[in-house]
């Protein structure tokens, strides 16, 4: 037992050396983003995948008591026994405990989880065939498919709202969303606006208050709307380029795809605090540009950093200050 | 290979339904629809009110977590199934008045509160001892209720979007079934 574990750790450790003699070499006189390029090269693209999915399952994982305690045993399996990231068995149990998470409560599931949950499937099948080739070509198809229902599923659904067409729905957060007060502050929106908006709107919503014909005229900030014109038409028009030039399978529609994604992933969860979101689409979009862009994998990886970064309690300073 | 693709599509077409036919909240059911429509309980909110036997009605807002986290799950995908859960939840809790009625105030559309209105009701709280449920005659009335907001006339309104009704037989149902058995 002692000497089998050895043994595949000697094996994890005798990979790293090659990478890291490699990545040293082209080191020498480059620039640290060219290293960083030179690393993502080098990137065993299974493993990668399969690591920082196992990583998002357990920071921004399913909010269930049951998917914590499978996925903390998955990680540490991985731990003692690195194989075992290869293994269906270990992706079966967090795709069916995911499953099963989101069928006790669909009705309050973020989409995002959903779209975890598609993924730890797709990782159980391809870890269920030996042929990288086959599975190569599975991963390469489902990240890419998985991408295009997410963006282009998004773009429709807002393209077919009224509310989110005429700015409402933006205007409204940025107003009522505690997760858009620091950004609204940013952009030079006086807090007092927000407060103000949401003592009104408990007035409508309280049984001890009535509002004379359920109708109430809020302050407003010109600054709030023309915010939220822009936020509107970026997020809607981003969102359905990624999701078409996806569509296209060609080298540079691709490319530009990527850039969008990755400009779309640095910028959105700055004010949207949904880190699941940006790190599943970050792992896809690494999946997908691994082997044809090393500088956009690499510029991937740096998402990644950059999503938990995110995470710092900023809209608290800003708020305070 | 393509039964992942399969399945998410299956839930999104799902999704589409649901939402058109039975006002499921565009952000939730797995259809993508995240900020997708100012549709979900930010803008939609219930009113619920204990219904008593003399037809006085008395709302409660002290709600616990857990009668919340049912509760929202009613007001994602609004069906009279999932009110009716809520309301069974709710009704298990021993609702008692405060001594005191509590004035309804009334607003006007600027926002500000213009005085009490005729109107009052009793403010209930739920307390820990746990009556009888024989004892328990009252209804239970929610009404759901939806905020839109007119960007150009910068107005909050609220609509009544739909009035669910349950009698203390649908509430207490399961209940006195346990206890005749």
């Amino acid at each position: 037992m002692k000497s089998a574990t050895s043994a595949r750790a000697a094996a994890v450790i005798a990979r790293q050396p090659r990478s890291v003699s490699a990545t040293g070499r082209s080191f020498a006189g480059s620039s640290k983003f060219g290293a960083l390029v030179e690393s993502a090269r080098n990137l065993d693209l299974f493993e990668t995948v399969s690591l920082l999915t196992l990583v998002l399952t357990v920071i921004f994982g399913f909010d269930h008591w049951l998917f914590h305690i499978v996925a903390r045993i998955c990680l540490l399996t991985f731990v003692l026994y690195p194989r075992s990231l290869r293994t269906p068995v270990l992706w079966l149990a967090l795709a069916l405990t995911g499953t099963i998470t989101i069928i006790l409560t669909w009705e309050l599931v973020d989409n995002h989880k959903y779209l975890l949950d598609y993924w730890l499937w797709v990782l159980f099948v391809v870890h269920l065939f030996a042929q990288p080739e086959r599975q190569l070509r599975i991963l390469l198809f489902s990240a890419r498919f998985l991408l295009c229902l997410t963006f282009l599923a998004a773009s429709a659904q807002k393209l077919a709202s009224p509310s989110y067409r005429s700015g409402e729905m933006f205007e409204y957060y940025l107003y009522v969303d505690p997760r858009f007060a620091a950004f609204g502050k940013l952009i030079g929106i006086d807090p007092s606006v927000g407060e103000a908006v949401k003592k009104r709107t408990m007035f409508l919503r309280s049984p001890f208050a009535e509002v004379q014909g359920n109708d109430i005229q809020i302050v407003g900030s010109n600054r709030a709307r023309v915010a939220a014109l822009m936020m509107t038409s970026w997020d809607a028009s981003v969102q359905l380029a990624i999701g078409l030039l996806l569509l296209i399978r060609r080298q540079r529609t691709d490319q530009i795809a990527h850039i969008l994604l990755l400009f779309f992933i640095f910028t959105t969860y700055i004010p949207a605090p949904v880190f699941g979101f940006g790190w599943i689409l970050a792992i896809m979009g690494l999946a997908l540009a691994k082997d044809k862009f090393p500088k956009i994998a690499a510029a991937y990886l740096v998402s990644f950093f950059a999503i938990l970064l995110y995470q710092l309690p900023w809209r608290d300073w800003v708020l305070k200050s | 290979m393509l039964c992942v693709p399969l399945v998410a599509l299956v839930i999104v077409g799902r999704q589409i339904y649901l939402s058109t036919r039975y006002g499921l909240s565009t952000w939730k059911g797995g259809g993508m629809g995240m900020f997708a429509a100012a549709d979900e309980r930010s803008n939609r909110y219930a009113k619920v009110f204990l219904v008593n036997s003399d037809g006085n009605r008395d709302p409660l807002v002290q709600l616990s977590s857990e009668d919340f986290d049912v509760l929202s799950r009613a007001l994602e995908y609004p069906t009279r199934e999932n009110f009716l859960r809520a309301a069974k939840k709710i009704a298990r809790e021993n609702w008692i008045p405060a001594y005191q009625r509590r004035p309804v105030l009334n607003v006007n559309s600027d926002g500000n509160p213009i005085g009490a209105g005729d109107k009052s009701y009793r403010v209930m709280m739920p307390s820990e001892i746990q009556s009888d449920s024989e004892g328990k005659k009252s209804s239970m009335e929610i009404q759901f209720w939806k905020i839109s907001y007119d960007p150009r006339t910068r107005d909050l309104r609220a609509s009544l979007a739909e009035t669910f009704a349950f009698t203390s037989e649908e509430l207490f149902r399961n209940q006195t079934k346990q206890k005749n058995s």
